[in-house]
């Protein structure tokens, strides 16, 4: 696969295939799209920060910007090529691995980074949390629905997450550490529940990747 | 040899463009056998279940609270599970990369968007149709007094529509395999936001389909039971979203190639009354205000005969004291009785004490901000044989009690009540007057005086006889304050 990747006279230094491939990569997978969107989640969660939210739209704000991105990361797991691009080689699961795992932490990053110096509900623990749970979420979704409707279930999430917040006032309360985002930010069983969906979803995506078969609408 | 039958000619096929809605109606039946939104029905449903469906039964069986619990949630899912499917479907020929392979077909490309929307609309309205005949079938069943509330059902099923279009309009726009996630996840954003900026019953932002009646209390048991439930914010709210929806599929015909010219001018006229008619809407729930009856109205669009109360026949138990409330709370009947029914034999027949005791409708007040009072309507003791009007606790906003907590509540409030009229004081009673308070309300071990708490613990030791024969003869004194706590037996 790198040799027909590499224009014969252009071998260079030997990262160069390796780059160039994982730019083909990224590029295919829309990437650099993704990042702007988690760059936009963090330009409007910063900006939204500056106003004066109750408790309950405090902590929902957040949790929306990390659904946001969480679910453009899912979506980059679609792949354009499918079946031939798996027939190609053996570096395709750690692109897979590594596309994901930077995806993830820009966006945990850069949410991190927008509530710095402004009252975040939850602090920098918590949205590192929800975001690694919430893009568990979308990518064993891609790996089971495809990757085109990840985004179906951190937005499902999300809605069952904000209804755990509202029974936190008017309950009775959920308090399963499944439904993490509605539990403090030092839970140890919702941080361990979170990271055991991202990495369930993260070995899943990367063996296998999306399923190919999605929806054809 | 016979001659053969004369053979009639087939009759000539009409061709389907021909036939009146015959290529439309093929169109549509096409979109609506390959809809994405058929992918997000289970998803919907569940989260109704979730979100809905569970808090609604939460709830006792009265189809005020459940149908405003049900349009405030239902919109919740609603909403980003139909934009993003919408956008989705919007997206298709941009995603696929075929815009220029279907501009030769015969149809223009608005009514091939109109087409799709619709049977993305469709999909959604089946849905939701199931799964508020699934809640509102249960409220039948569980025996809810009086009938369905349609209009909190009316603005879920018309925002649907909206959210559709909504969700279309962007994937149209920018079809990208991002545009559903985003609008999604966007246009649950913009509801929340939506109710964020609500202060005071005069608030634009009323016009939000998340809106059932004053923001701040929520699905509130004691609106529209006594009085009509009132359609004027529904109103508004559904030719907002008509009007949304309007805007939104008319912006899709509107640039070149979207169809001819006559097709483009129908798509902007759609446009502009789309604006028109939401801006109005706007404009009206700015006007709305909170009316005694804890409804938002709206007096260009308020009906005067709304304003009557609902005509019904108390349910009562028995004497010595009757005590009569709604129907619609009838389930609370043995629970309140229960409760005052330690204080009612007491009372019964002594100066003072009520000859029955009715319910009472809330009556609601704006105040500052979002702060809404609520108290009963009317003086709590009315006629010249005098009868207690008692708010219950469950009529007030916050969460249900439980069977036992009413129970307190209404005999630590409503039995107080009517045992200081008897004793003849308000809530500063003199050390006798309130051990006998404590004695017959049975809250001797609240009290932080130890010779009122002495005299009372005697005092509720007697036979209830007893003390009522006690009562008999020494209320006047007691009521005139000559009791000294020596003196209570």
């Amino acid at each position: 696969m790198l040799a027909a990747l590499v224009p014969a006279g252009s071998v260079g230094p030997r990262l160069r295939p390796g780059l160039r491939m994982a730019r083909l990569h990224l590029a295919s997978r829309r990437v650099s799209a993704a990042l702007a969107a988690v760059a936009a989640c963090a330009v409007a969660l910063r900006v939204a920060l500056h106003w004066h939210w109750d408790a309950y739209g405090a902590l929902q704000l957040p949790l929306i910007f990390e659904t946001a991105c969480a679910a453009a990361i899912a979506v980059t797991t679609a792949s354009p090529f499918g079946e031939p691009e798996r027939a190609t080689g053996r570096w395709l699961p750690i692109l897979r691995l590594g596309a994901v795992l930077a995806l993830a932490a820009a966006a945990a990053g850069a949410l991190a980074a927008a509530g710095t110096g402004a009252h975040l509900a939850g602090g920098t623990l918590e949205v590192l949390r929800n975001t690694a749970g919430l893009t568990g979420i979308g990518l064993l979704c891609a790996a089971m629905l495809g990757g085109a409707l990840a985004w179906t279930g951190p937005t499902v999430y999300l809605m069952i997450a904000v209804y755990a917040l509202y029974t936190q006032w008017h309950g009775p309360a959920l308090t399963t550490p499944w439904i993490w985002p509605a539990r403090p930010s030092d839970d140890t069983g919702a941080a361990l529940c979170a990271g055991l969906v991202f990495g369930a979803g993260t070995v899943l995506i990367t063996m296998r990747g999306a399923r190919d078969s999605v929806a054809r609408t | 040899m016979t001659a053969a039958p004369p053979v009639r000619p087939p009759a000539r096929p009409v061709p389907a463009a021909h036939r009146p809605l015959g290529g439309a109606g093929r169109l549509l039946r096409l979109e609506v056998r390959r809809n994405a939104m058929l992918w997000t029905l289970p998803l919907a449903a569940v989260l109704f279940w979730v979100l809905t469906f569970r808090q609604s039964m939460a709830y006792p069986p009265l189809w005020n609270v459940r149908a405003m619990t049900m349009q405030a949630t239902g919109v919740a899912v609603f909403a980003p599970t139909v934009v993003g499917a919408a956008a989705w479907v919007g997206s298709r020929e941009g995603r696929h990369g075929m815009a220029d392979l279907v501009v030769g077909t015969a149809r223009p490309r608005w009514i091939r968007q109109l087409a799709a929307w619709a049977a993305t609309t469709g999909w959604a309205i089946v849905a939701y149709l199931g799964c508020v005949g699934a809640l509102y079938g249960a409220t039948v069943w569980q025996g809810a007094w009086g009938g369905p509330l349609w209009w909190p059902a009316a603005v879920v099923a018309a925002s649907l529509p909206a959210f559709a279009a909504l969700g279309f309009a962007a994937g149209a726009l920018r079809p990208s395999r991002f545009t559903p996630p985003l609008i999604a996840v966007a246009a649950f954003l913009a509801l929340e936001l939506s109710a964020q900026f609500i202060h005071g019953d005069r608030s634009y932002w009323q016009i939000s389909p998340l809106v059932a009646g004053p923001w701040e209390i929520g699905p509130d048991a004691g609106v529209a039971i006594f009085h009509p439930y009132l359609p004027d914010l529904p109103i508004a709210q559904v030719a907002f979203l008509a009007g949304l929806t309007a805007v939104l599929l008319g912006l899709l015909g509107l640039p070149a190639g979207s169809g001819g010219r006559w097709l483009r001018r129908g798509a902007a006229a759609i446009t502009a009354a789309g604006l028109l008619a939401a801006g109005t809407a706007v404009a009206l729930a700015g006007t709305g205000r909170l009316d005694a009856h804890g409804m938002i109205t709206i007096s260009a669009l308020h009906d005067k005969a709304d304003d009557r109360p609902i005509r019904y026949t108390p349910v009562c138990s028995q004497p010595p004291i009757p005590v009569c409330l709604h129907p619609a709370y009838a389930s609370s009947l043995p629970v309140v009785t229960a409760a005052l029914e330690p204080v009612l034999d007491e009372v019964a027949g002594l100066p003072g004490a009520p000859i029955r005791i009715d319910q009472a409708a809330a009556t609601y007040e704006q105040e500052s901000g979002n702060g809404v009072g609520i108290r009963a309507e009317g003086p709590p003791m009315s006629g010249p044989s005098p009868v207690y009007r008692l708010l219950l606790p469950n009529q007030l906003p916050g969460p249900t009690l439980t069977s036992s907590e009413l129970v307190v509540a209404v005999r630590t409030n409503i039995g107080r009540d009517i045992l200081a009229d008897v004793v003849g004081v308000g809530r500063s009673a003199d050390p006798a007057q309130q051990a006998v308070m404590a004695a017959i309300l049975n809250t001797v071990d609240a009290e932080t005086d130890p010779q009122v708490a002495a005299a009372a613990a005697r005092f509720a030791a007697l036979p209830a006889a007893a003390r009522r024969a006690w009562l008999v003869e020494h209320l006047a004194a007691l009521r005139a304050g000559n009791i000294t706590l020596a003196r209570l037996p």
